[in-house]
């Protein structure tokens, strides 16, 4: 069985300088080196966008971002949250599905669950009557009689229909359907979401992206299979700048590329992780994340650890660099150690 | 009466002469990726490390095809976003002309997706089928959870993420649910029952309510082709180059779907970097790069090994890494 191709990289640049590895007496003296040297990189002319801090799982950067924040450098985030996700657009798709597809029972679900005074029961029971008597079979419902028939409902429900029944056919153009519809749910919007002056943002990106198709269908498949970039909630930046420093998980760096890059958390226990450590499949996929990491850096490589690092899961405290960088020739990777003022 | 056939011409290659090629080919690229770039029939796998130009390699080879006459309806080009393949048809429209962004490019989602729609009936699904997301599909494993009364006091059932992701594991890597929960939630196993009935029962819930979920779209594309002939006959007299991108992120369905599409002519091009392959915790699998040569046995293996993004420096750590691999 084979277990991997040999290859060995090589480039006609220049040398450049070694890249180092820094160890740091704990958390939050890592995440001070960081912003130091971010502020350093800054000063000598690299933009932000240029520079990126990789970690192996979303919560390791915790740290880091408070003290990001507390001194004012404007970051982005990537591996956390994605814009479809997000509980407001999700609604807005849910009305998009049924006019699509009537009998999608999980959109409907969501859809009356909004309405004012209609709770599980009463849902199920609209459900039930559309899939039962109005849309029994899996083939094309009959538009004429579906989105007609709806005046048993209650008030609320009869509303819902009042407003999709236009939609359902082609005349208008997704966008404006998409505009009709964020109109109808804009009370229920505020109603639901205390940060909603924030969620209107993403709304106001849905009719955006909703504008440049020529049909629901396409539309509804691209958002679905591809979503569009995070929700603008989610994206945490205190600077308003439009330069930002950019922290990402390794999965979501997949294919990029920094001037300078930072690999923090490199320590044995979170990189690899303590879960990976017995399956030599796992362990070996840790390996490749870090060739990964280090791989998206085109100057420069700063990777650190911190130390005395206590872990809950098995009670030890970690303090050793990851195994797949621990005994490296000091001639191709450079040990540093932070000193405190 | 005597009848004077017109042949159909056998291939609809060579048409344009290499000397009046548009792009000069051998100076803007290195000797692996022109490599990769001008060769045609066949099986081929393109082993590119990082930074060594893998989609500057695609662009070109788009190119290429393009200028020797390829219809560019004729090539398929799937990646791992469709971003990706979008920006890769821009930029070799850039390079050659517009004819290459009507070449067919995108995921092995959407690709299955635009391919299905066409095809619904066949598979037991009304066209106008929706998609369930991650988050959908969990509601209603919880749904059906919920009504099957499964979860009780005495006996702890497993939530919606886990039933979801047994399932969709099950589907991507063509392993059994019962295999699964032997190696990954021991603690369920004699649930196992009970955990296969919620399965078929959402299986049936989609059907029924039209819905397909991500893996859906896959199982029933490999669904399409396997069973209905025509249709695989079709779309791979249609799709006569194909190429895939990050084939080390691919599943076993997708490498299914590749292989049943590639029925007729075999000419398909797999790029990626086993090095690379990140993401098994999503279903891939490294041995679909891996057993590439066997499942191919003719085909040819090239490597991009000289990057352009790091300095030497970098790199040196970069495979210093990889050979101290445990294997």
């Amino acid at each position: 069985m084979r277990h991997k191709y040999d290859k060995v990289l090589f480039t006609h640049k220049a040398e450049g300088s070694l890249p180092q590895l820094i160890i740091a007496e704990n958390e939050n003296l890592q995440s001070k080196f960081i912003v130091q040297k971010v502020l350093e990189l800054r000063e000598q002319g690299l933009p932000l966008d240029d520079i990126v801090v990789l970690f192996r799982s979303s919560f390791l950067s915790f740290d880091l971002e408070i003290e990001l924040m507390k001194s004012n450098i404007p970051f982005v985030k990537y591996g956390g949250f994605k814009f479809i996700e997000t509980a407001h657009v999700k609604d807005m798709i849910a009305y998009l599905r049924v006019l699509e597809n009537p009998r999608d029972a999980v959109a409907w679900n969501r859809i009356l669950l909004l309405l004012e005074g209609v709770g599980p029961r009463t849902a199920e029971k609209v459900i039930d009557d559309i899939l039962q008597h109005r849309a029994p079979l899996p083939s094309e419902p009959s538009a004429h009689t579906f989105w007609h028939e709806y005046h048993s409902y209650p008030d609320r429900v009869k509303e819902l229909f009042e407003v999709l029944k236009p939609l359902v056919y082609d005349r208008y153009p997704p966008g404006e359907k998409v505009a009709r519809l964020i109109t109808y749910y804009h009370p229920m919007f505020k109603d639901k979401y205390d940060d909603y002056p924030k969620r209107k943002k993403d709304l106001e990106m849905f009719e955006q992206i909703s504008a440049r198709y020529k049909d629901i269908s396409t539309f509804l498949a691209d958002i679905t299979l591809e979503p569009p970039n995070e929700s603008i909630v989610d994206i945490t930046s205190p600077g308003s700048e439009n330069e930002h420093l950019v922290l990402s998980t390794i999965h979501s760096a997949k294919g990029l590329e920094w001037h300078s890059v930072f690999v923090i958390y490199a320590l044995d226990g979170r990189f690899p992780s303590f879960h990976a450590v017995g399956n030599v499949d796992e362990m070996e996929e840790e390996r490749r994340l870090m060739y990964v990491a280090c791989t998206r850096a085109k100057e420069n490589l700063f990777i650190t650890y911190p130390i005395n690092i206590y872990d809950r899961e098995t009670g030890m405290v970690l303090s050793k660099p990851s195994r797949f960088l621990e005994g490296l020739d000091e001639k191709l990777l450079e040990p540093w150690v932070i000193d405190e003022e | 009466m005597k009848k004077y056939t017109i042949k159909k011409p056998a291939g609809e290659l060579h048409l344009v002469h290499p000397q009046r090629f548009q792009i000069d080919y051998k100076n803007e690229l290195n000797p692996a990726q022109y490599d990769a770039v001008t060769s045609l029939n066949g099986p081929h796998l393109v082993i590119a490390g990082a930074g060594t130009g893998k989609t500057r390699t695609i662009v070109y080879r788009v190119a290429y095809l393009v200028e020797l006459g390829v219809k560019p309806e004729h090539i398929l080009l799937l990646t791992f976003t469709r971003k990706a393949a979008q920006e890769m048809l821009r930029r070799a429209a850039i390079l050659l002309d517009y004819r290459c962004e009507k070449v067919s490019g995108g995921t092995f989602h959407s690709f299955a997706n635009n391919i299905l729609r066409k095809h619904a009936l066949l598979i037991g699904y009304d066209r106008s089928y929706t998609i369930l997301d991650q988050g959908d599909a969990e509601d209603v494993i919880n749904l059906i959870r919920t009504r099957m009364k499964l979860d009780t006091k005495e006996r702890r059932f497993p939530k919606k993420e886990t039933l979801y992701d047994l399932y969709s594991r099950s589907v991507n890597t063509l392993t059994s649910v019962e295999k699964l929960l032997n190696t990954d939630y021991p603690h369920y196993v004699e649930l196992e029952e009970d955990i296969g009935k919620v399965h078929s029962t959402y299986t049936q819930y989609k059907k029924e309510h039209n819905l397909m979920d991500y893996d859906d779209l896959l199982l029933n594309m490999v669904k399409l082709l396997s069973e209905h002939q025509p249709v695989r006959t079709e779309l791979s007299e249609r799709y006569k180059y194909i190429m895939v991108d990050e084939y080390q992120d691919t599943n076993k369905l997708q490498a299914e779907i590749v292989r049943l599409l590639a029925f007729k002519h075999q000419n398909i091009m797999v790029v990626g970097d086993d090095s690379q392959s990140i993401y098994s915790f999503r279903g891939a699998t490294i041995r679909n790069i891996l057993e590439f040569p066997e499942e191919f046995p003719d085909c040819t293996i090239i490597k991009l090994q000289e990057n352009y993004r790091s300095t030497q420096a970098i790199l040196n750590v970069a495979n210093e890494i990889l050979k101290r691999a445990l294997y």
